[in-house]
């Protein structure tokens, strides 16, 4: 294996930075808990993450179930905010400007259902291409274009409520494309994909950060993350272990690289469930 | 934002609304036919209670439909609001309208706009039918009668954007809804007039504003009030809109950093 560990010093070409974030979910008890004085731990999600990804780089995150992963492209779309720390979109800070950044990301969130259920893909596109600013003449085509590009030509009149798990999934990826966003985030984007939509995805995820977008990708496939990925971040228990650029890199590496990297101290049972 | 960037919002939202409303076709029909009973209701109670009583010196049933009509549109725009967050909130899809390029404050008012506007549809079908088939006629509403509309609507999305933030911020906000509502309903004069109740109650009802947007819209559709006589309403409904509309737009936007600085934007 030919592996390369890269210096993630922070320069001017960085599409994201993380700065020492950190982000604790403390859990308000419902009224009547709180009467009844239920009282819950708060649950410690990312601690003291430092990384960056270089403009037109696609980053992939792994790590067992509850590592941080989708906390921290939450975290980049501005859907959650640090307790402490930077996190720095296109130059943009998530927490003083956030519109700014909303205007440069676009975020497929995992196994998702969230369109309207009564409108087709297409008036759906339609509909969040406009709030997305995506000029009125280009709005037909260019959901014409990603409809087509993520295989839902075919259902593009169907309403969504009629739609599959694996549709619905490719509905998301083709609305976070929509606006051509500068930076991409996909929260395990092929969990319900077959193998050969998984295939094309990957391909159009190559085509995306050829034209220079930047690519964050949560993954619990090692196949997936040595498919699409140029750098590696893994994550355990809200800690970033380790991010590496590895050239080439296969599955096997993705693996061996996990492998070493997490601990050993009880956390083979969710590690081995994402084999 | 520019103009054109929000009139070309506004018009995806209003399509989007539409296209839902069109296809859940059955939906629009019961409420079409519950409006109906409710006028029958209307009509028969107030034959039964007789002509002798005249609130306000109006006849019983115009003084109940336009009550309850106007009453209705003000308060359901406010609960079209808070349930269109609670179910994006459910569905998932508030997350992601959070998130676009569109200000989440801009996005909730058109949505607002664009679920009253419905409403309104809605009460002029509801006075037409209730004073019109039953033999009644309104006069031609003057330029009094619109100030009084959209002040109320004004105060009706301002609400709106209250129970809003309460929703982002407890996600029970339908519940709080249902308390104002019977509050409101009780207080304001829909069924009878505010002089009937106790002195502590009336006093209480003169700081809600729907108690004013009742009073003045009865006087511009039953009694043809022109804008000199409605002045006295139109200053208040305008102070109440003045005051309310930036204290919802603070509320909803604190609300929702909160949600996003303890993660619980998606939570229902």
């Amino acid at each position: 294996m030919a592996r390369s560990v890269a210096q993630f010093g922070t320069t001017s070409t960085d599409a994201v930075i993380f700065e020492s974030v950190s982000k604790t979910f403390r859990h308000r008890p419902a009224l009547f808990n709180w009467i009844g004085k239920e009282r819950t731990e708060p649950t410690l999600a990312l601690r003291d993450v430092s990384f960056n990804v270089r403009g037109g780089a696609v980053l992939a995150l792994l790590g067992p179930n509850g590592s941080g992963k989708t906390t921290l492209l939450k975290l980049i779309s501005t859907m959650f905010l640090p307790d402490s720390g930077q996190v720095i979109v296109h130059g943009a800070d998530t927490r003083r400007d956030p519109q700014q950044v909303r205007r440069s990301i676009g975020f497929a969130i995992a196994g998702e259902r969230s369109f309207f259920p009564r409108l087709t893909a297409r008036e759906n596109l339609e509909f969040f291409a406009a709030l997305e600013d995506v000029p009125r003449k280009q709005r037909r085509a260019q959901s014409e274009f990603m409809l087509a590009r993520t295989g839902l030509l075919d259902a593009a009149n169907t309403l969504v409520m009629k739609f599959s798990a694996g549709m619905y999934q490719r509905l998301a990826i083709a609305r976070a494309l929509i606006k051509q966003p500068a930076v991409l985030l996909l929260d395990e984007p092929t969990r319900s994909l077959d193998p050969v939509v998984t295939a094309d995805l990957w391909d159009l995820l190559h085509e995306v950060s050829t034209d220079g977008t930047t690519v964050v990708i949560a993954t619990h496939s090692f196949q997936e993350a040595s498919a699409v990925a140029d750098s590696v971040a893994i994550l355990h228990a809200g800690n970033l272990l380790a991010h590496e650029a590895i050239h080439p890199l296969n599955a096997d590496d993705v693996r061996s690289l996990y492998f070493q990297t997490s601990p050993s101290d009880g956390s083979e049972f969710a590690v081995g469930s994402w084999r | 934002m520019s103009i054109a960037a929000v009139a070309d919002k506004t018009v995806a939202i209003f399509r989007r609304d539409l296209l839902s409303v069109l296809r859940y076709r059955w939906a629009f029909m019961f409420t079409v036919a519950g409006a109906l009973c409710e006028l029958a209701a209307f009509y028969y109670l107030s034959r039964a209670i007789g002509p002798g009583f005249r609130p306000e010196g109006l006849d019983y049933f115009s003084f109940l439909v336009v009550g309850t009509g106007f009453y209705t549109f003000l308060i359901m725009g406010v609960h079209s609001l808070v349930q269109s967050v609670q179910e994006a909130q459910q569905t998932g899809t508030f997350e992601v309208l959070m998130t676009t390029s569109t200000q989440p404050s801009v996005l909730v008012l058109l949505s607002a706009i664009s679920a009253l506007s419905r409403d309104a549809m809605q009460l002029v079908l509801y006075l037409e039918i209730g004073l019109v088939i039953f033999g009644k006629t309104l006069p031609r509403p003057g330029i009094g009668c619109a100030l009084v509309f959209f002040l109320s609507l004004a105060i009706a999305i301002a609400m709106g954007l209250m129970v809003a933030a309460l929703q982002v911020a407890i996600q029970k906000g339908s519940v709080v809804l249902w308390a104002l509502g019977s509050g409101t309903w009780l207080l304001t004069g829909t069924l009878f007039p505010v002089t009937s109740l106790p002195a502590p109650l009336r006093y209480t009802a003169e700081l809600i504003p729907i108690t004013y947007s009742l009073d003045a819209m009865r006087k511009a559709l039953l009694q043809g009030a022109t804008l000199s006589v409605l002045s006295h309403e139109i200053g208040i409904l305008a102070m109440f809109a003045l005051v309310l509309l930036p204290l919802g737009l603070a509320m909803f936007s604190f609300s929702l950093r909160r949600a996003r600085q303890e993660g619980t934007l998606s939570a229902y």
